[in-house]
Parts: structure tokens; C-alpha cells; sequence
């Protein structure tokens, strides 16, 4: 299921810009779907991605955060779901020190 | 609209139902200073913004036995019970203010050290509080040493870390390390030579291979507990608390689960008898901290569609906000490799982030050092110090810190870009410690190309993580199977909307 989830995430962009385009997805989504097995159970097998969540398994005392928001713009019209570069997820990706 | 942030109790938990489009962020009233005095901090244990995590397993016992034993035989070769030889180690008459208690501290280059030695315990012979005998062994499935002789269990006294410095951590000012985690010299010599005790002879030990030597001629086992600055012999040490039977039955149940696109060979030659009793070395840190960090976030104020050429488009509109954000914070026992060699962690050429996965250890219930808990396991000597592995806490530490920020931009549901941060940290409080891993290794070659894969059981906690060599061709097998029924999928869907 996982496997068709990311293949179909993969085509279906493609699929959606035009009639070419979907074509183009019926034809990707053999390879994608078996690049995707191939790489799953790589994973499964070999583990390169596991590596110890520190940021959720040390014990940590924190005090209250604080700080401030600046209403800086505004935007109409976007099409992006996201801010652009969002990485507020991504603990481990250092940005600019200051 | 603009304003000072602060986290407000329970702000940044989970709320039923989809949040308003058009909500601004929580922290834009201004019913609060940006900064919260300290008197208004909770303590730590209470903060509703704590947090305590990984729950330890079931903690060993570490006080000595004190129930009377029936007397015991005595060793061929070595003294009555109470005809002990100087020096020699005897926890039952220990007091209480014992080394870790005496901390007068050193201060040398910016570091505290703090005298972490085990004043009991001595390079050479050191006897069972019992019998005299000096074959002494861990006990697994108890967490006791054990005399080989007379059976008789004890235990080193628990490595109290927060008695470096006398303070708690969030009054850590500076750094604090333990002797054993003291910088490590280029001229000391890794070969110690022992006086045995009981014979006179001058036994040798390599300490990058062992701490342990029997002595030649009266068979003596004799032990390196004095610290030398050459990274040998750390504060303390966690103790193995799960059998080898069990490592083996849970390297199985592993591989038994990765069998069908295993490499050939490497099933074929698969022993888990053969895995071993590890202690890895690492540096075990507390640390006060603050991070700041800033950026930008978007709150969506309003989603709707609308029309470009033939298609409709789904399109939102937002508010930017400029997003700054303050924290403080301690962490408790953060664990980081001190071996240059296990703290490379690149996956293509070797597999040590397996053994990184299986952290983190129970490293509170470590005891002080006593050589006699290697005995029968092998060990690795740690080669970096503390000015090393700064910059790798401090890259820790702004990963933790960062995480914990999440509760306080929850409410940025298009989420934060974070521009700059910064770490500040204010004290750490360093401690070598030996942690246990029961190690299954397979030397692989594919290709020309060498590779030495683990599989580590967690000696503690029973975690276990590995890597399996995989059948390539299987692999490929698998994937033109599967793409080829994705294909065949896709089609039947396009010709039945045909």
C-alpha cells in the first residue's frame, strides 16, 4: 500500500499538468513502483537511515519559550500549500549561526 | 496583531477539529513580557512544557549483599576472609562520602576535574570481600559481580553524576568533567605493568586490548582501576544486564524476520553464537543551555478556488510573520561516541550507525568503575576528548533545542522557515562511561567493495538493530515483479475509463 501511496505521489503531478503528461504517468508508474519496492526493502534490510532520536529520547527540562511575532506581509493568491523552505520539522539541518 | 511570545501552559497540545484559516497566532496577545523572571520558572520534574523520557528498564540492584552467607570454603592460594592485603577492595566497609562525595575539584585550561577514581580498587590484585579470590566476574542476569570461587555478589556503588560540581544542572556554570574523562596524552603509554600482589611478579597489560592479565606464575587475575590520562578507564561503567542466551535470541528473531532478500553467503554462514560482549566508550553530558532561533511563518487566512483557463485551482492566502524565538533547557545523560572510529557514520562504507541506533542506555543506574566487570567482554578505549566532541554537542544541543520550539509555532499551520539560530551554552558536565553491547559482526564483500555489518543488541534495554546484507538479485527480482503488476494496474484503470 505504501509502495502505490509513494508511486502515485510520484505520477500524479505529472499526470495532472496534461493529457501528455498522463500518459507519461501510466508509463512511469511501472519503474517508479518498482524503484520504490526496490528501495523499501533496501531499507528494511540494511537500516541506513536509523540512527538514535536524541532530540526525543534524552531527558530535557525546558522553561517557557518566548520571544516575538512581527506581522511582516501578506500574501494572495499562492498556490503553495507551504511556506517556501520550511524546515521546522527538520531539527537536524543547521541554518545560518548568529 | 504584533507582539512578544510567551508559552502559555498547555499551549501547543493538540486541539479537536481543524483550526479557523483565519486565526492568528496565540502568541499575539500582549499579556505577557517577553521574559519570563526567573521565579516564575517551574521547577524541573513539574513544568507542564517538561519533559521525561525514555523509560528505563528494571534497575539493577547496586547496593552489596547484605544478607548473611554461610561460611565460606577458601581458596586454594589466597588468604582467609579478613587476612586481606593492603589496598585491597572491601565495599562492605565503605563509607559514605566516598570519592564522588569528595569533590574538591581541579581546575586546569577553563575545565573542572572532578576525581571520579574508585579510591578502593587498585592496578593489580584485587580479592573477593569474601574469599580473597581474585576470578571475579559479571553476573549478567543479576548486574553482580561474582566471585568465580564462592559465589558471592556484589556491587559497585551507583555513579551518582550530579555529584560532579555539587549542582544541579540548570545551575551548571562552565565545564565540569569527571578524571576519567580527562584529556587524553599523546606520551602516555597504553602498556601498564602491574606488581601482583600476591607473588611479587611484574605482570604487563596492553589497555588498547584488555584490563585484565592473569598473572603467569601464581594465577592471580589482575585489574587496571587506577585512571591514567590515556582514556582507558572511564568515570564508570553500565554493567551488562542481559544474557548472552538472550542476545542471541533476539539476533535471530531479527534476521528471521530478513530472510527472503538476505545475501546468500551470508545466511548461509549466519552464527549468532558468535556475537560478543562489548563496551563501547562514550562521553555521558549535562547540559544548560538556551537556543535562540529566527525566521519567518505563514498563517493562512483564507483558502479558496478559482479559475485559470479550463481548470480550477485550489489557492490560499496567508499572513508572514517575522518569528523569533527564545529557549532554555537542560538535558539529562546525552550520549555521544567518543571513539573517532564509531562516530563515523557513513553509511556507505561502514554500519556504526546501528550501533548509534540502539542508544540510549540507562546510563543513571552506571556504577563507579571496577575493571572486574569487563572480565569475559572486550572493550574499546576511547580516543576522543571533550574539546573533540564540543561541536558535536552544540549541534546536538541546537537539534534538541530547535524540536522543542515546535509547541511554541504550532500555531503557523503553514509552517516556519527558520533563517538563523544560535547556541548558548552556559555549563556541561562530561563523564566517560563504558555502556554494553552485545555485537554480531559479519565482514561482507560485494563487488570489490568491503563492509563489516552489525547487528547490536542494546545490553540494557534489549533494543536491537542491525544491518543484513541483501541479495541484489532478489532485490531486482522483487521490483520489475512489482512494477510490472503497477503497470498493468495502471493501464486496466485507463482503458476501464476509456
Amino acid at each position: 500500500m505504501n509502495t502505490l501511496l509513494i508511486a502515485l505521489a510520484t505520477v500524479l503531478p505529472i499526470a495532472s499538468s496534461s493529457s501528455d503528461g498522463y500518459l507519461l504517468a501510466l508509463l512511469l508508474a511501472g519503474p517508479v513502483g518498482g524503484g520504490v519496492v526496490y528501495w523499501m526493502i533496501y531499507r528494511y534490510y540494511r537500516n541506513t537511515d536509523k540512527t538514535h532520536h536524541f532530540e526525543a529520547e534524552t531527558r530535557v527540562e525546558t522553561r517557557p519559550a518566548t520571544g516575538s511575532d512581527t506581522k511582516v506581509n501578506s500574501i494572495r493568491g499562492t498556490r503553495r500549500r507551504a511556506i517556501p523552505g520550511r524546515n521546522d520539522g527538520d531539527h537536524r539541518t543547521r541554518v545560518r549561526r548568529f | 496583531m504584533n507582539g512578544p511570545y510567551v508559552q502559555q501552559p498547555g499551549e501547543g497540545q493538540p486541539t479537536p477539529g481543524a483550526q479557523p484559516p483565519t486565526q492568528p497566532p496565540a502568541g499575539h496577545t500582549q499579556q505577557h513580557p517577553p521574559v519570563v523572571p526567573e521565579q516564575q520558572m517551574q521547577a524541573p520534574h513539574t513544568a507542564q512544557q517538561q519533559t521525561a523520557q525514555p523509560s528505563a528498564p528494571a534497575q539493577l540492584p547496586h547496593q552489596q549483599q547484605g544478607a548473611p552467607a554461610p561460611a565460606a570454603p577458601q581458596a586454594p592460594g589466597h588468604p582467609p576472609p579478613g587476612q586481606q592485603t593492603p589496598g585491597q577492595q572491601t565495599p562492605g566497609q565503605q563509607t559514605p562520602e566516598e570519592q564522588l562525595a569528595d569533590l574538591t575539584g581541579a581546575t586546569t585550561d577553563g575545565l573542572r576535574e572532578v576525581d571520579t577514581s574508585n579510591q578502593n580498587l587498585q592496578d593489580g590484585v584485587n580479592r573477593c570481600p569474601r574469599c580473597g579470590a581474585t576470578d571475579i566476574q559479571l553476573r549478567a542476569s543479576s548486574g553482580m559481580l561474582m566471585c568465580l570461587f564462592c559465589r558471592h555478589e556484589w556491587s559497585e556503588k551507583q555513579f551518582d553524576q550530579n555529584k560532579l560540581g555539587n549542582v544541579p544542572i540548570s545551575d551548571l556554570r562552565g565545564t565540569v568533567i569527571g578524571t576519567g574523562a580527562a584529556e587524553i596524552q599523546a606520551d602516555v603509554n597504553e602498556i601498564v605493568t602491574m606488581k601482583c600482589s600476591g607473588c611479587g611478579a611484574e605482570v604487563v597489560v596492553n589497555t588498547a586490548e584488555a584490563m585484565s592479565a592473569r598473572c603467569h606464575w601464581c594465577r592471580h587475575n589482575l585489574t587496571v582501576n587506577e585512571q591514567i590520562p590515556n582514556g582507558a578507564v572511564p568515570d564508570a561503567v553500565l554493567p551488562f544486564a542481559l544474557t548472552r542466551d538472550q542476545a542471541i535470541e533476539r539476533i535471530r528473531e531479527f534476521t528471521n524476520k530478513r530472510k527472503m532478500f538476505a545475501d546468500r553467503t551470508f545466511r548461509k554462514e549466519f552464527r549468532p553464537e558468535n556475537v560478543a560482549g562489548v563496551y563501547m566508550p562514550y562521553m555521558v553530558v549535562d547540559a544548560n543551555a538556551s537556543v535562540d532561533a529566527v525566521g519567518e511563518g505563514e498563517v493562512q487566512t483564507r483558502q479558496y478556488t478559482r479559475k485559470r483557463g479550463d481548470k480550477r485551482e485550489t489557492v490560499y492566502d496567508a499572513d508572514v510573520y517575522r518569528v523569533e524565538r527564545h529557549l532554555d533547557f537542560m538535558t539529562d545523560d546525552l550520549t555521544l561516541e567518543s571513539s573517532a572510529e564509531r562516530a563515523d557514520m557513513n553509511t556507505l562504507v561502514n554500519t556504526n550507525n546501528i550501533i548509534n541506533t540502539i542508544l540510549p542506555f540507562d546510563t543513571e543506574n552506571a556504577v563507579r568503575w571496577n575493571a572486574n566487570y569487563l572480565n569475559g567482554f572486550s572493550s574499546e578505549k576511547r580516543d576522543q576528548d571533550v574539546s573533540h566532541l564540543e561541536p558535536v554537542l552544540e549541534n546536538q544541543l541546537l537539534s534538541i533545542g530547535r524540536s522543542r520550539l515546535t509547541e511554541s509555532i504550532r500555531n503557523y499551520g503553514r509552517g516556519v522557515r527558520w533563517e538563523a539560530e544560535r547556541i548558548n551554552v552556559r555549563g556541561t558536565r562530561w563523564v566517560s562511561m563504558y555502556l554494553p553491547v552485545w555485537l554480531y559482526s559479519y565482514y561482507h564483500t560485494e563487488r570489490g567493495k568491503n563492509m563489516v555489518h552489525y547487528i547490536a543488541v542494546n545490553a540494557r534495554t534489549g533494543e536491537t538493530m542491525g544491518s543484513i546484507p541483501v541479495s541484489h538479485g532478489r532485490l531486482w527480482i522483487a521490483a520489475i515483479t512489482s512494477g510490472t503488476i503497477i503497470e498493468g494496474a495502471a493501464i486496466a484503470a485507463l482503458v476501464a475509463t476509456l
